[in-house]
């Protein structure tokens, strides 16, 4: 009996103070949209990436606000589903920025689940590039570019750099030849190289498929960014498609890698920034203002320097030892060398290429 | 009155006060509920992955349709690519279940009978280390020591022998999956090896039964319902295993859960993801069915099915 | 007529411990032999080494005359029943006991007939298709015996097989057990704890202790005359005393002395000298009782009652005697009449002959 009593009269004080707490919150929280959050969590990829985002960004933003930001290392593609399951169901979502593909970046866009950012001041004298193609406004924008290079390991190639993407078919690289593990960043590529032109994207990608079939005798190892640095650390491998990123790693930290762009050219492609929609106002407030923050001339030119990716901020000078290198497009001309292929044809098309991938690798 | 009897007294009183003696009968129930709500969580989630499955996904709005279409599993049927990973799996887990009871076997046995004390130490402490070594890391190590410029190759090649390629094809899968699994149907063969007197065997050989006819009349038909439980439980996960084929096949062997991996991710198609993981339930689930049905019924020690 | 089985100084060691050692024995045919000792005694590694799941660390074991050190267990013609039986639970009674003549080829048009016969043998007719679980406690031992005898083994080994069994039950199956093998002529070799088993079902006895054959004879000669004092402590119930001796005479007479009392008493075995310490033991049923006064036998003393057991057919009585330094002995007494007046507390005359007294040089 005093049990229940006590109980009883415990839940009802407690819900006087839980009403009176919630106003008392909440008034504040209307004053004030500005209110610093502790931290905000921003999803990044690993390795190298991470590492120049925590340098060029996260520290410095956290230097400058207070704000500590921390880096969420889950895969993009297992973020998308739990951010879009998030907004549907009126959760806030688990992370304040997402860095991502532009492709993915701009199927969440068409999903609906992402801020628009085009109130952002940074965003005043960027390239071109930084908006997003075939959406309205800003609900992301693109940070830099990069690029698919073709990175091989110098001892096997005595006679210099390989001229053309169907060195991979040479039985001499049987099993030593390395792709990402869905084609991505070669699939248009893959279409030239096998006696097509860029014109055939994405209609008539059959040149790219018989490509991949005679690929397959050859025995590729498919894989992922940290495999190809892996790879080539072991010996495994002697040539891959890789982003220029990965590969400059892999040489910074002493494997003997090079890269070059074949006579077929390399897909060139950008990552973006994204605010999932959601957050508390605060949260998504000082979300944006990373974003702003990201796009500063400070941020661009450390950030980009040490990725070694060509900025979306105007006029910055490239990393010494890329000055003059394929992979850090500056001139028309290098431009030229690249295949880009615009994010609504890559977000409409590349399931159907993934698809077609897997049909000829794992069958 | 002695003191333990007072603290036992009072622990019952206790007891009695917060689980009255008409709730006896419902003693039972309550340990059940976890374990049942469990299952029950479970099975909703496959009644939502059912619902998923049979919804196509609008690539405009990358939502699922509202509308109900058999679409999801007209893909797996039409696509070669989802057979051809399926057998594959199908097969990688009948070798790899049946290679892992092989090995699991004997060294079950021998763990159980041996009568050298830093033998059995020796058997356990290399039973239990792997466990606290993930797959993922251990699929690593594999790579380090199997590797083109591996140990092994190494030894091999200071041998004056050419090098192997160990690495990336489907033998390596099967490996490294053995490999994980053994310590799992170590640990559920060992009690049904123990459950065994050693006086059984003895029986068996002094009416006349060599060691070999004692293994075959006597210790595999014991030991069976063990052997079956350990065989299920490695084809179960070998089934949905995932980051073994991915590392050590090099990317081009996938089994069936990487597939239902890059729909839900790779393509953000939940509805196809969905529709391949019923497939997989239902097969697995099908085998499994089959397996308990042939190996008769009292197999997991269950009663009241007598012969 | 030349021996079944005979062990020669055989000995077994486990690292430092000596189970058995330089054991030996031989059982002559259709002769039933029980060991018996107390656990850890070594008695079941006796068995195992004849049976052949040892192999002794010295000495040699013959059966029917030939050495068995090399031969395996399943060479040897050896019927045994374990102590939890180890029936196969997956085979039906009458496949248990076929399992011995499949296994050792005999030829399967005989086989049937074989196991119907001895089903019948212990009353089992009836019950081949039974598994082990669905018998009682009782009809699983028949299965064992009749599974350890279908092939007409040379040699019978029983490990304790009667143990787990409630008293009546194993009582019964004592005598069961008795008939099978007289019946059948089978040497068999039992080993056991139990000392009354011993005494009812054997031929021979052979005591252990420690590893030790302590004593080999017929049931009557080892109860009659123990060589030591394990033996004479182990079977029955006995009084031991310490006590020195006093005088030696003719024909193994002696007095020894126990507390303040010279008592006459009659030695066993080894010669026995004036001074020397020895142990004196005096069983529960050859001590008289009276309530005081009377009668005339060769030594009594007065004690108190400490504990009176009422055990139906007798009354065992716990008594303090002070005249051999407050020794406590144990007796039985049958006389319902005593039982009535006699008490707790009460002062009580004992007395026994000369020769109920044993006296056991020391064993050092």
């Amino acid at each position: 009996m005093t049990i229940h009593a006590t109980l009883s009269t415990g839940r009802r004080r407690f819900l006087q103070w839980g009403a009176a707490g919630a106003g008392a919150m909440a008034l504040p929280g209307l004053a004030r949209a500005q209110d610093k959050p502790s931290e905000i969590i921003v999803r990044a990829w690993g390795g190298a990436w991470g590492e120049s985002l925590k340098a060029g960004v996260a520290d410095p933003f956290t230097a400058a606000t207070g704000i500590d930001v921390r880096l969420d290392f889950t895969e993009d593609n297992e973020i998308k589903p739990k951010l879009w399951a998030a907004v549907d169901q009126g959760r806030i979502p688990p992370i304040h920025v997402n860095w991502d593909t532009t492709t993915n970046a701009t199927i969440s866009a068409l999903r609906g689940v992402t801020v628009d950012l085009s109130d952002l001041p940074n965003l005043e004298g960027l390239l071109p590039l930084a908006k997003p193609t075939g959406l309205d406004g800003y609900p992301l924008v693109n940070t830099y570019a990069y690029v698919y290079v073709c990175a091989y390991r110098p001892e096997a190639f005595p006679d210099g750099p390989p001229q053309s993407w169907t060195v991979m078919l040479d039985p001499k690289f049987k099993g030593r030849v390395a792709l990402y593990d869905d084609g991505i960043g070669f699939n248009p590529i893959a279409v030239i190289a096998g006696g097509g032109t860029f014109d055939d994207v994405p209609d008539n990608m059959e040149p790219g498929y018989a490509f991949y079939r005679k690929l397959k005798e050859n025995q590729p190892l498919l894989g992922e960014d940290a495999d190809f640095t892996t790879w080539f650390q072991n010996g495994e491998i002697d040539l891959a498609c890789t982003i220029s990123v990965n590969a400059r790693a892999a040489r910074q930290s002493g494997i003997a890698v090079e890269w070059t762009v074949p006579a077929e050219g390399c897909k060139v492609d950008t990552d973006g920034l994204w605010v999932p929609k959601g957050l508390p106002e605060n949260e998504e407030y000082w979300a944006k203002q990373f974003v702003n923050f990201a796009l500063s001339e400070q941020a661009q030119a450390k950030w980009c320097s040490l990725l070694g990716l060509p900025p979306v901020y105007p006029g910055l000078a490239p990393p010494e030892d890329l000055v003059g290198d394929p992979s850090y497009p500056t001139t028309p001309e290098d431009f030229a060398r690249l295949v880009s292929v615009p994010s609504p044809v890559l977000v409409e098309n590349q399931p159907i290429w993934f698809a077609r991938f897997s049909e000829i690798f794992q069958g | 009155m002695p003191l333990t009897w007072r603290f036992l007294d009072t622990i019952e009183a206790l007891v009695a006060a917060l689980w009255p003696a008409r709730w006896r009968g419902a003693t039972g129930w309550a340990f059940l509920m976890p374990a049942l709500l469990l299952v029950g969580v479970l099975v909703i989630g496959l009644g939502y992955m059912l619902e998923y499955s049979l919804h196509e996904l609008n690539l405009a709005t990358y939502r699922l349709r509202d509308e109900y279409a058999l679409t999801n599993y007209a893909t797996f049927l039409n696509r070669p690519v989802y057979g051809t990973v399926l057998w594959r799996t199908v097969l990688g887990s009948v070798l790899v279940t049946g290679i892992t009871l092989l090995l699991a076997f004997p060294y079950a046995y021998v763990l159980v009978r041996t009568r050298v004390p830093w033998v059995r130490k020796a058997l356990l402490v290399t039973l239990f280390l792997p466990f606290f070594i993930g797959q993922v890391v251990r699929a690593y190590g594999w790579l380090i020591v199997l590797g083109r410029e591996g140990l092994v190759n190494s030894l091999l090649t200071g041998l004056g022998l050419p090098a192997q390629d160990l690495l990336f094809h489907f033998p390596a899968v099967i490996f490294g999956l053995v490999q994980y699994m053994l310590p799992f149907a170590i640990l559920l063969i060992v009690p049904a090896i123990t459950a065994i007197p050693e006086d059984m065997e003895r029986a068996s050989e002094s009416l006349g039964a060599p060691w070999p006819a004692t293994f075959r009349h006597v210790v595999l038909p014991m030991a069976w319902p063990g052997l079956i439980g350990a065989g299920v439980v490695v084809f179960t996960l070998t089934m949905t295993d995932f980051a073994m084929p991915e590392i050590l096949g090099g990317g081009t062997t996938d089994f069936f859960a990487s597939a239902i991996y890059d729909s839900f991710f790779q393509i953000s198609n939940p509805g196809l993801g969905a529709a391949l993981s019923m497939v997989l339930v239902t097969l697995g689930s099908l085998i499994v069915a089959a397996v308990f049905a042939l190996a008769g019924p009292g197999t997991l020690g269950i009663r009241g099915a007598r012969t | 007529m030349n021996p079944v089985v005979e062990l020669t100084r055989v000995s077994k060691t486990f690292g430092d411990i000596r189970a058995v050692s330089e054991a030996s024995l031989s059982v002559a045919r259709g002769d039933f032999l029980t060991v018996v000792g107390p656990s850890g005694c070594g008695k079941t590694t006796l068995l195992r080494m004849i049976a052949g799941f040892e192999t002794p660390s010295s000495g040699e074991i013959r059966i029917n005359g030939d050495r068995v050190d090399v031969v395996p267990p399943y060479r040897r013609s050896i019927g045994m029943v374990f102590q939890k039986l180890a029936l196969f639970p997956h085979m039906t009674a009458a496949q248990n006991i076929a399992y011995p003549l499949k296994m050792r080829r005999f030829a399967p048009r005989v086989i049937p007939g074989l196991v119907k016969q001895y089903l019948e043998l212990v009353q089992l007719g009836g019950l081949g298709d039974r598994r082990p679980h669905e018998l009682s406690g009782g009809q699983q031992q028949r299965v064992a015996i009749a599974r350890a005898l279908v092939f007409s083994p040379d040699l019978l080994l029983l490990d304790e097989p009667l143990s787990a069994l409630d008293r009546k039950l194993r009582e019964e199956m004592q005598l069961e057990f008795r008939r099978i093998q007289r019946e059948l002529a089978v040497t068999t070799i039992n080993v056991t704890h139990d000392q009354r088993e011993a005494l009812v079902m054997s031929d021979q006895i052979v005591v252990m202790d420690q590893g030790v054959i302590q004593q080999a004879a017929t049931p009557q000669a080892l109860y009659r005359q123990p060589a030591n004092r394990f033996v004479a402590h182990f079977l029955g119930v006995t009084t031991l005393l310490d006590g020195r001796v006093v005088r030696v005479g003719d024909d193994g007479d002696v007095a020894v002395q126990v507390g303040d009392t010279v008592l006459q008493a009659r030695g066993v075995g080894q010669a026995l000298v004036t001074g020397a310490p020895v142990d004196c033991a005096i069983r529960a049923e050859r001590i008289g009782m009276a309530a005081h006064g009377q009668p005339g036998l060769d030594n009594t003393v007065d004690g108190v009652v400490l504990q009176r057991i009422f055990e139906g057919d007798r009354v065992v009585y716990v008594v303090r005697v002070p005249a051999l330094g407050d020794a406590v002995l144990s007796l039985f007494d049958r006389d319902a009449d005593v039982h009535e007046t006699t008490t707790e507390g009460q002062s009580v005359r004992l007395a026994w002959q000369a020769r109920d007294l044993m006296v056991f040089a020391k064993q050092t």
